[in-house]
């Protein structure tokens, strides 16, 4: 191999790099020296000082914000797979137009923004608005109860606003499924909740991962919900983390917990795809390597 | 993995990270805007012009009066309503007014405290009076001072108005002071401002602290109230203008809010109402941030709602508390009952008492560890 032909990958990936260093590792170098002033805005600005104890601070007070964040996201990401493993499968179950006429529904509410979006749960979940006649009709809620400003309220908008991120990839990898190798299991005298677990189940595992990583994280981070839907107690670590940037003004502590909280759902992430098999995660090609 | 991919991750690694410290060392120091302060320049207005202010503080349709300012001055205008909250609103500009630049806003609309605080950082342009002929002719003289800016060097009266309690008559008649809005038969109907210097001073005085002198303990008292109502459930939300939507759509009974937010709130049956046991008074301010472009269209555009038949319809459409002279005549020839609403024109003996949207007291220090005590409740 001749070196130009080598250094082929690496020219393909250069776009990719350059995005990366321009808009991650770049803000994340500005984001890592304010972590590290100290000083305040109205007192002179901020100083470079190498204060680590911005670190253990920016988590003083705050651990019931990132429970919950964990509780919510967790919540939210179980609701999401809960509903987008049937309708994933129902979907690739059908023939060619119904299945883009199905996939079209599933993404077609997501060409409006998802802030309107989320307003518009604000609406539809108003103390007098029929939806919650009903639930109080049916007792499903108590006279005098409500939905929104609830931990039911984020969770559900944290659930709707990120399905799609769960039904994509799960539906790609149930698409892909050979149907034979379902048919075999019944010839081998598998029940169908056996072929299920057995067949089914661990060859759709990568969708599966994919999609819980790709709700988990973004929901994890999310403020939008809490702040629309949520009420006194229901902020999570993003509400903080904004009201220590722009309120408290408080930049050091801010980028601080920022990284903290990065740090974390890199540890939860790492842990979660160990425990699911890189095999999984990889599908065959990790097989192989 | 091979040996040889983990090698090549390493690498990466390390290169990401390399790079991530050679940008902090580089990065200077993030100081203060500072500088000589710079005087907006004045002159005949043209081009383009972006204005930044409240929602609901003008009437911005194509009949209102920033449609009229456009005609009349044959400046390309853009009104935008991004100001929700100071706080918010001064802590997403920041950054970039600390490079010297207004994200293309030639003026915007804060409250008075807030605009010292940008003036002291070196945030905002000083105004030439010679440049405001009409504003000088026809402003208030209670208002040609301010105890935030005397002699007006940076900072021009839009609106302003009091804080008080915004009450749904046909749900909850009997709200008349702040103490009503914590009666446990109104748990989670009621919402409070997330602004510290509105919400934090009439919660001192219903707990019966001294307007004119209020000290760390009232403070801090006032906040691990709203912190017990908060725990308790019997607050539902702390909110920035968006209250208005809460209490349009039923979701709140009661909510501390401005006077004259009603073109916001459309219902009838919600009216704003003085609390029994303390007010507080604010006035927002028309500033010229650094970086403005186009400053003669700003000053233009003082002037211009400075003249009293034009504050007549801005406050007609607001119902606050103008700082025009003037406009009292205008106004009772259109509309009479407009021309006696003590919440445009209230006599002394109605904010008599009233707290000014005060800072907490104390070095820089106590007042922002008074914040973050507040933030606390709101982000709990």
């Amino acid at each position: 191999m001749t070196i130009r032909r080598r250094l082929i990958p690496y020219w393909l990936l250069a776009p990719g790099a350059l995005w990366l260093l321009l808009f991650f590792v770049i803000p994340m170098g500005f984001m890592a020296q304010q972590a590290l002033e100290s000083g305040a805005l109205l007192t002179g600005g901020f100083t470079f000082t190498w204060e680590w104890s911005n670190f253990p601070d920016s988590l003083s007070g705050n651990s019931e914000q990132i429970v919950r964040s964990f509780y919510y996201a967790g919540a939210a990401t179980i609701l999401a797979l809960l509903i987008s493993y049937p309708l994933a499968y129902a979907i690739a179950q059908q023939s060619g137009r119904w299945r883009l006429l199905l996939l079209f529904a599933v993404i077609a509410p997501f060409f409006t923004t998802y802030l309107i979006r989320t307003i518009a749960w604000k609406t539809i979940l108003a103390d007098q608005s029929p939806v919650i006649d009903v639930l109080q009709y049916v007792h499903l809620l108590p006279d005098d109860g409500r939905v929104l400003a609830t931990s039911g309220a984020v969770i559900a908008g944290l659930t709707y606003n990120f399905l799609p991120f769960m039904i994509l990839p799960i539906y790609a990898s149930i698409e892909r499924l050979d149907m034979r190798l379902i048919e075999a299991a019944r010839d081998l005298y598998a029940s169908s909740t056996q072929a299920f677990l057995r067949v089914t189940l661990p060859m759709t595992a990568p969708g599966i991962v994919a999609g819980v990583l790709l709700t988990f994280i973004p929901a994890f981070g999310d403020y939008v919900n809490a702040t629309i839907l949520g009420g006194t107690h229901q902020n999570m670590i993003g509400n903080k983390i904004q009201s220590l940037f722009l309120v408290e003004r408080d930049y050091p502590e801010a980028a601080a917990l920022s990284f903290l909280m990065m740090a974390l759902i890199l540890a939860v992430v790492v842990v979660y795809i160990r425990l699911a098999g890189t095999e999984a995660f990889m599908g065959e090609e990790g097989e192989r390597a | 993995m091979t040996t040889s991919q983990r090698l090549r991750i390493l690498v990466a690694a390390a290169l990401m990270l390399a790079t991530a410290v050679l940008v902090a060392a580089c990065g200077g120091d993030s100081g203060n805007g500072g500088g000589e302060v710079q005087v907006a320049q004045g002159g005949k207005p043209s081009g383009e012009v972006t204005i930044s202010n409240w929602p609901g503080y003008i009437d911005p349709g194509k009949d209102g009066t920033a449609a009229e300012f456009e005609k009349t001055s044959g400046v390309d205008t853009t009104y935008i309503e991004d100001v929700t909250g100071n706080t918010q609103f001064f802590g997403k500009l920041q950054p970039q007014l600390e490079r010297g630049d207004s994200g293309g806003r030639s003026l915007f609309v804060v409250t008075n405290w807030l605009a010292k605080q940008m003036y002291d950082l070196g945030y905002l342009q000083q105004i030439d009076h010679a440049d405001l002929k009409t504003v000088f002719q026809n402003i208030n003289p209670q208002f040609v001072d301010d105890e935030t800016d005397p002699g007006r060097k940076f900072s021009i009266p839009w609106q302003g108005g009091l804080t008080g309690i915004w009450v749904n008559t046909s749900e909850a008649p009997e709200i008349r002071s702040l103490k009503d809005l914590f009666d446990p038969k109104y748990k989670g109907r009621v919402t409070v401002l997330d602004e510290m210097r509105d919400t934090v001073p009439l919660i001192m005085q219903m707990q019966g602290a001294d307007p004119t002198n209020f000290t760390t303990e009232d403070w801090e008292k006032a906040i691990d109230f709203l912190k017990q109502e908060a725990d308790s459930g019997q607050i539902r939300r702390f909110t920035d203008n968006s209250y208005t939507e809460d209490l349009t759509s039923g979701n709140a009974i009661a909510s501390i809010g401005w006077s004259g937010d009603a073109s916001l709130i459309g219902r009838d049956d919600v009216e704003w109402r003085k609390p029994t046991d303390g007010c507080d008074t604010f006035f927002d301010q028309m500033v010229i941030p650094v970086g403005a472009p186009n400053t003669a269209a700003a000053l233009a555009f003082m002037n211009f709602v400075y003249r009293p038949e034009v504050q007549a319809d801005i406050s007609a459409y607001v119902n606050y508390v103008t700082p025009v002279d003037g406009v009292k005549e205008v106004l009772a020839k259109k509309d009479p009952e407009l021309a006696n609403d003590p919440l445009i024109f209230p006599p002394p003996s109605f904010t008599r008492g009233c707290s000014e949207d005060p800072n907490p007291p104390g070095s820089e220090q106590q007042q922002q560890d008074i914040t973050e005590q507040f933030q606390d409740v709101v982000t709990g």
